[in-house]
């Protein structure tokens, strides 16, 4: 995977990750690299093609920083609206946005529903951890009911979002769930997605050991047991995280749609 | 060379009687503009429907976003993805937009928003206004200069706004057209040239220099990078932090800090010479002078004209064609020693700010003659200069 990522050189040195020992993010870079690699070897997608879009936060860190892709370190919860002008200027782009709960379902909330709306072909990849990181483990609108956090020193008294349902809801063509307990669900799923015409939204929960001030290793092993996959899932187990597939649809993306509007005014003798 | 399969839907050389915010976006089509993105807000929309008919004709793509936002941020995408974009919004729309024109300014990003102005604060009124102009320059969180032109036709929505796309491909900086109500609703004769003898400015890239993947700094080589767009293989890392040419966030220090903005701030504003223009009338030996821009320079060179012939009063007209950088070298090639400036805005004197702070030392007496939500009448400027002068 080195060879996707910048170790040194013009953009100085770049590793270890700035991320904190034990976060889950890098685990998701490992495997969206792994599924990238898959597939320009797989489907001869050129690395050119790729296009890797962020907003602002830890999971944002992925994009500008370490890969050696085309990317995009933009504004706090706009990346998918940025993502989407890219596309608009180039359909052929493969566009994979690495995002976190709040990016993109607080400050980038209207994006991100919209985005999955029009059903741009996007593979969004959220980093969910349940809290802000970068700025110090504030709620998230995905922070659990009571949970402590900076901003909830008593306790949550709202709900959290379930982001999956929401992209569904919202038109996407492809929602999946998965933990960075799942490393080859999440390689698979993130294939998928970036195969997938139109919007795919990957969820993948991933762990802040410094926020939740909880052992790396035993947030892994609950990731297993607090989760069920959604086709095993029985009325008893309301208590636990399903993940899975949601939704996989195929139907047209933002830019095959348009695209016969286009050709509706194209001269047919060029 | 291959032929444009949409090519039939070029505008023709030709007259046309336009609006002007249709004006604008054919001003964009012509600059080779093939992204536009918008929301609907009174009084742009006429340029946002009219784009949605015109952008999938050539062979761009036209989206409604969600909001000023999201039209400003495809903006940064679709410019990094290789094309010329540009939104047209209203002033609550433009105060959303200041995000992305601010990052816009760091990464220095090509991209062109034309603002039709309406009255403020708040949700003020859909008329006549330009209470934007200080927002244009200052708007943005942090330093950096910008580059905002001022049009007073619908002939000049279509020209400032192409040349709006050049100076943004050649300073790789967000342009701002500030324009207004009157001039975006009026109705005129458009003269629309040869398409070859228009001059179009594109980005200058790193490969048509001769520079390899390995060796491009994409902020760096000159004082305006040439611009490496997504997908040419260049493995092009946009950054909003302070940085390096090299593109590098992680070596902050106050010094790179420091170069960074200061090299943002000084392409705009030590070339203004050359950014800025300004339009002249009867300026010599006179002991009094009026400047305006944008639609009030209408009915300033009216109240000018009448002033000279029917009052017998000694008066020249300035146009600030551009706003920023503030054109302060060429209005001092041309004021040396007057009596009095009469500012006329539509606003409570916010250009007047710029124009004593460069001028302060060849005129004694500023006028600001101010018309709130809308256009002054060429009697309102006249009466205040003759009562002024007496």
């Amino acid at each position: 995977m080195l060879k996707y990522l910048k170790e040194e050189g013009l953009m100085g040195a770049r590793l270890p990750l700035l991320l904190c020992p034990g976060c889950g993010h890098g685990q998701v870079l490992n495997y969206t690299l792994n599924a990238v690699d898959r597939l320009i070897k797989e489907d001869k997608i050129a690395k050119e093609k790729f296009l890797f879009i962020s907003g602002v936060g830890c999971s944002s860190r992925l994009t500008s920083h370490y890969l050696n892709f085309d990317s995009g370190w933009t504004m706090h919860g706009r990346a998918v609206a940025v993502a989407t002008g890219a596309l608009l200027a180039n359909p052929e782009f493969r566009v994979v946005v690495f995002t976190g709960d709040g990016d993109v379902a607080s400050i980038g909330g209207n994006h991100f529903i919209h985005a999955c709306r029009r059903n741009m072909d996007l593979t969004i990849v959220c980093m969910n951890n349940g809290l802000y990181g970068m700025t110090g483990g504030q709620q998230a609108p995905t922070s659990p009911r009571d949970m402590i956090t900076t901003t909830t020193p008593y306790g949550n008294t709202e709900e959290a979002f379930d982001l999956c349902q929401m992209a569904e809801v919202s038109g996407a063509s492809y929602v999946a769930r998965w933990t960075t307990a799942h490393p080859h669900q999440v390689i698979k799923a993130i294939m998928k997605g970036i195969r997938k015409k139109g919007t795919a939204f990957i969820e993948i929960l991933s762990q802040c050991p410094v926020h939740r001030k909880e052992e790396p290793a035993e947030m892994l092993a609950a990731y297993k047991r607090i989760t069920i996959p959604v086709a095993k899932a029985k009325e008893g187990d309301k208590e636990k995280i399903l993940v899975g597939e949601f939704c996989d649809h195929d139907k047209p993306d933002w830019n095959a749609s348009y695209q016969r509007v286009i050709d509706r005014y194209k001269s047919k003798d060029v | 060379m291959t032929k444009d399969p949409h090519e039939l839907y070029w505008l023709k050389p030709g007259r046309y009687y336009l609006q002007g915010s249709e004006a604008c976006v054919e001003g964009a089509l012509m600059a080779g503009c093939r992204v536009f993105a918008g929301y609907p807000i009174t009084p742009a929309s006429e340029a946002l429907e009219h784009a949605a008919r015109r952008f999938p004709q050539v062979g761009g793509r036209f989206i409604q976003m969600e909001d000023e936002i999201g039209s400003a941020s495809v903006l940064i995408g679709a410019s990094w993805g290789g094309t010329k974009a540009m939104t047209v919004t209203s002033s609550p729309g433009f105060s959303l937009m200041q995000e992305a024109i601010s990052i816009g300014i760091m990464s220095e990003t090509p991209m062109v928003i034309v603002d039709i102005q309406r009255p403020g604060p708040g949700q003020g009124y859909i008329t006549a206004s330009q209470e934007d102009v200080m927002q244009a320059r200052w708007g943005h969180h942090g330093e950096g200069a910008i580059i905002a032109l001022a049009p007073a036709s619908v002939q000049e929505m279509f020209d400032l706004t192409i040349e709006a796309f050049n100076l943004s491909e050649r300073w790789r900086t967000p342009v701002l057209v500030m324009a207004e109500e009157p001039v975006a609703h009026l109705r005129e004769l458009l003269y629309v040239g040869e398409r070859k003898k228009i001059n179009i400015f594109n980005r200058k890239k790193p490969q048509d220099l001769g520079i390899k993947p390995d060796a491009y700094l994409p902020w760096g080589h000159e004082v305006v990078a040439p611009m490496a767009n997504w997908g040419d293989g260049y493995n092009v890392n946009f950054v909003g932090l302070v940085h390096k040419e090299d593109g590098n966030v992680t070596d902050w220090s106050p010094q790179v800090n420091y170069d960074c903005t200061r090299r943002l701030l000084s392409k705009i504003e030590e070339n203004a010479r050359e950014i800025a223009q300004i339009e002249t009338k009867f300026i010599k030996g006179s002991r009094n002078v009026v400047i305006s821009y944008g639609a009030v320079s209408r009915t300033a060179i009216e109240a000018v004209m009448e002033a000279r012939e029917q009052n017998g009063l000694d008066l020249s007209y300035v146009r600030l064609k551009t706003l920023w950088p503030f054109p302060e070298e060429s209005l001092r090639e041309v004021i040396n020693d007057v009596d009095n400036i009469f500012i006329p805005e539509m606003n409570f004197g916010m250009m007047k700010h710029p124009i004593v702070e460069a001028l302060r030392d060849r005129c004694k007496n500023f006028v600001s003659i101010p018309s709130i939500g809308i256009l002054h009448s060429p009697e309102h400027i006249l009466s205040k200069i003759v009562e002024e002068t007496k």
